[in-house]
């Protein structure tokens, strides 16, 4: 009998520290790209609150102020502008360079997980985020089954379905703008759907595995409002807003491995490939190395490598489009690497409160670096 | 040409580092029944991806999808933004 009791104690003792806990996290991070060009302050709040040991609610809070300029092709006779110029420019008017920008973004997330008696796992979320000029309204639904008795093995499958608001800057004389109101913004739609299915496999005591594999699709306004090329450079230059095809199909896979190398010294490492079809196959490295000082310090160093191939429409020269359906010299659709350098510390003050920081890195070479961070505490309740 | 050979050669690089991640991660693994009250170290927070601080990993994300040109992987959850 008190075998059996010390047995279901250990259990509880052990699934408990694997579920959710109560904890309040705010956080204080910020984004600074070189030469001041772009500039995010982001406080941001999540609480985790279990209700018994069926429930676990989820929420977070995040506020985006961004600041900055980037880089875009514009007539630099009229200044330094995002707005398009009808009609023909001079060749000597076109530059490309940094165009300022304000925003903010609000955006709140909020997940409700219910446990079955087999401890399968119900997860239905909703996101919501607003900017001046987007507005995204998300739905998601995720069920985690577990394959044997000391769930060791659980598979997942969860979908998600996302419908975006863009306000896209129009001409009344080349877009269909409500010319009667004098609208200069249009709204179009964007539609997102993924799906993912994963598995996770405990390999001993110290080690498991994740893996996945996703897929996305999305139709709708799918082009960048503020990014712009330039048509016909040699004959009759303009510039246009840049026009990504209205569809997207990715799929990709990824692998996670964890393993405690001893009790204080713990390492995540992952995988990811991903493929769309624009072209675009990237491949990303992720490893983090963590340890454990006492019970109260944990440090980490992380390196994370990543590197794309060039979307079919992609070209960054002026001189280049004439009248393709789809032109873009958007930065991001072109053929690059990037490394991405973190550092981070873990102080637990008292059993309930800690306080965290990380310092970030981020280099694609050739075109621009930043710095990123955060300063965070917990309190666990 | 010289777009495509160093294309091919990335191709190559990309896969040999990937076998040598998955050579030098799960050569030698042997799957082991963990029960329950063993899991204590696979509990950690410094077992999962970002140490476990939720909200600086999606910041990190939000951060990596505007400036790449690619995302998913990290669930189905994640919220849009005006990045794209």
């Amino acid at each position: 009998m008190q075998l059996r009791l010390s047995t279901i104690t250990c259990f509880l003792l052990a699934t408990s520290s694997l579920m959710a806990e109560d904890y309040v996290s705010v956080e204080y991070m910020g984004y600074d790209e070189e030469s001041g060009r772009t500039t995010i302050s982001t406080p941001s709040i999540e609480i985790n609150k279990d209700f018994g040991a069926d429930y676990t609610a989820n929420l977070s809070v995040m506020h985006d102020s961004v600041s900055g300029a980037t880089p875009i092709y514009h007539d630099s006779s009229s200044g330094a502008s995002a707005k398009i110029p009808e009609g023909t420019i001079y060749q000597n008017d076109i530059e490309y360079g940094d165009v300022d920008y304000e925003d903010e973004r609000t955006a709140v997330a909020l997940s409700l997980t219910k446990r079955f008696e087999s401890r399968d796992e119900l997860t239905i979320g909703g996101n919501y985020s607003k900017e001046h000029d987007y507005e995204s309204k998300e739905m998601s639904v995720e069920y985690l089954h577990y394959l044997d008795s000391s769930k060791n093995q659980s598979i997942s499958i969860g979908t998600s379905y996302q419908k975006n608001d863009v306000s896209v800057y129009c001409s009344l004389n080349t877009e269909e703008c409500d010319s009667s109101s004098g609208a200069s913004e249009k709204v179009k739609t964007l539609d997102v759907f993924s799906a993912e299915i994963g598995f996770t496999q405990v390999i001993d005591k110290t080690s498991q595995l994740k893996s996945s594999l996703f897929y996305i699709n999305e139709d709708g306004y799918l082009s960048n409002p503020y990014m712009r090329v330039v048509r016909d450079y040699n004959r009759n230059p303009k510039l246009t807003q840049e026009e990504k095809p209205d569809s997207r199909k990715a799929y990709g896979a990824l692998v996670q491995y964890s393993k405690a190398l001893s009790d204080r010294l713990t390492t995540v490492s992952s995988y990811r490939f991903y493929s769309d079809d624009w072209e675009i196959n990237s491949h990303t490295l992720n490893g983090e190395l963590y340890y454990e000082f006492n019970d109260k310090l944990t440090t980490g160093v992380g390196l994370r490598y990543y590197t794309q191939s060039e979307a079919k429409f992609y070209n960054a020269s002026a001189d280049y489009f004439t009248n393709q359906t789809y032109a873009s010299s958007d930065r991001r659709m072109s053929s690059f690497d990037s490394l991405n350098y973190k550092l981070s510390g873990d102080y637990k003050i008292s059993s309930d409160i800690s306080v965290n920081a990380s310092l970030n890195y981020y280099d694609q070479p050739d075109y621009f670096s930043a710095f990123y961070y955060n300063l965070g505490v917990k309190y666990r309740f | 040409m010289d777009k495509e050979n160093a294309c091919c050669t990335k191709r190559v690089t990309m896969r040999t580092l990937y076998l040598s991640l998955v050579i030098t991660l799960f050569g030698g693994c042997s799957i082991k029944d963990v029960k329950p009250w063993e899991k204590g170290t696979l509990a950690k927070e410094t077992m999962r991806e970002g140490g476990g601080d939720v909200l600086f990993k999606k910041f990190a994300n939000h951060i990596y999808f505007s400036k790449e040109g690619s995302k998913g992987g990290g669930g189905v959850a994640g919220g849009g933004c005006g990045c794209n």
